[in-house]
């Protein structure tokens, strides 16, 4: 099959921009969801479920993964996690991978996550739209 | 968009168990789910019952979290083939499967893999993640069911339940990713407690530990779930559906309100 020369491109009028996410850190806003009249972890318990999550699915690498818990709330359960960025599919798959806590069952939430602290003082989700 | 959707929750006969399952995916952003009817032919005395219809087993179904709407509960049933002749009911025109929206095979063997991608009437191909896998995939079937529009179903809960079953799971996961390139793949929960459900994002995020683009782990959990609807669909009708959307009428105001001056430059 004979091809005709493509005609040369006409100079780009346009700039190609890559713009790369250079968030240092991602937060996440998880809430952990007990069965009824179990044991409530402590803040220090709580960050100890979180590596022990990482260990279970990603090893000792993971575990040594810098994750920080920034709040803590022990009435609702709920934490606000910051994690490098490259480490949160390894933080966020290993929080969906969790089943147990004190051989109980148990299931986290992961409620938003963002590469900035204050978009998670709102929900969008949750807004009541008509 | 297409909504998110979880094809496969266990339909038992305990009703409340099912109602507080069906809440808990509504809560968590599911807007469809099936209850998934299981036939094991290794069993004797299987039979295709005619599947209750959602509206009179749950008079009021919850709404879907961040909708008005309420969630779409579809049936689903499973055939676990070990033996070429189990597959002689799907060819059958039997009258109780067609009251089903989606049919799914879960093929024990390499030949009948083969035979549920090339040949057999199906919507879904189960992958087995709760043991090694007793055969390799290989690229002719799964290219064939590609083509098809048949889709390929990976369950994460038994992940969440047992160690072990979590490293089938993923490893399972990941030889199938080589083979059908992180296309279509459906994954959904087989959930049996609220606990077990998350969320349809976890679920994505987990498309990528299994290989996956963000793009693909994403139509996993919602345009691969409806394709899989919509083929369970032609099988009902003579060659295919067309859905008709009520397109948003554009406001017209729009001309009205622009200043009398701008108007007229425009028709000069």
């Amino acid at each position: 099959m004979a091809r005709a020369d493509p005609p040369p491109p006409p100079p780009a009028a346009f700039e190609r921009r890559v713009l790369r996410s250079a968030a240092e850190h991602h937060y996440l806003r998880v809430r952990l969801e007990l069965p009824d009249g179990g044991a409530r972890p402590s803040a220090a318990q709580f960050k100890q479920l979180v590596v022990t999550a990482l260990r279970e699915l990603h090893g000792e690498v993971g575990a040594a993964l810098p994750v920080d818990v920034l709040t803590y709330e022990e009435k609702t359960l709920s934490a606000i996690l910051r994690v490098t960025s490259s480490g949160l599919v390894k933080l966020w798959s290993a929080l969906t991978l969790l089943g147990f806590y004190q051989n109980r069952r148990c299931a986290f939430r992961v409620l938003q996550t963002s590469p900035f602290l204050l978009a998670l003082s709102g929900n969008s989700r949750e807004l009541v739209l008509d | 968009m297409a909504g998110f959707a979880d094809l496969n929750l266990p339909a038992g006969p305990d009703k409340k168990g099912l109602q507080s399952l069906l809440e808990a995916a509504a809560r968590l952003g599911y807007s469809a789910v099936a209850l998934n009817h299981v036939i094991d032919f290794k069993e004797k005395k299987q039979e295709i019952v005619k599947p209750a219809s959602p509206s009179e087993l749950f008079p009021s179904l919850p709404i879907v979290q961040g909708t008005s709407k309420r969630i779409k509960v579809l049936n689903r049933l499973t055939l676990i083939v070990s033996d070429p002749s189990h597959c002689n009911l799907l060819r059958s025109t039997s009258a109780n499967i067609r009251l089903y929206d989606i049919i799914a095979v879960f093929p024990k063997t390499e030949k009948l893999f083969h035979i549920a991608c090339t040949t057999l009437d199906v919507d879904l191909v189960c992958i087995n993640v709760t043991e090694k896998l007793p055969f390799y995939f290989r690229r002719p079937p799964v290219n064939v069911a590609i083509d098809r529009g048949i889709y390929f179903e990976l369950l994460y809960t038994p992940a969440i339940k047992d160690s072990t079953m979590r490293r089938y799971t993923i490893s399972n996961a990941i030889s199938l990713m080589q083979i059908c390139k992180g296309k279509n793949i459906v994954m959904s929960s087989a959930a049996e407690r609220p606990l077990e459900l998350r969320g349809p994002y976890d679920v994505a995020n987990l498309g990528l530990l299994f290989g996956m683009s963000e793009s693909e782990a994403k139509a996993a959990v919602s345009t691969n779930c409806r394709a899989t609807l919509l083929h369970g669909e032609t099988r009902k009708s003579a060659c295919g559906v067309v859905y008709t959307v009520k397109k948003p009428r554009k406001v017209e105001e729009e001309e009205t309100t622009l200043p009398a001056c701008k108007k007229a430059k425009t028709q000069a």
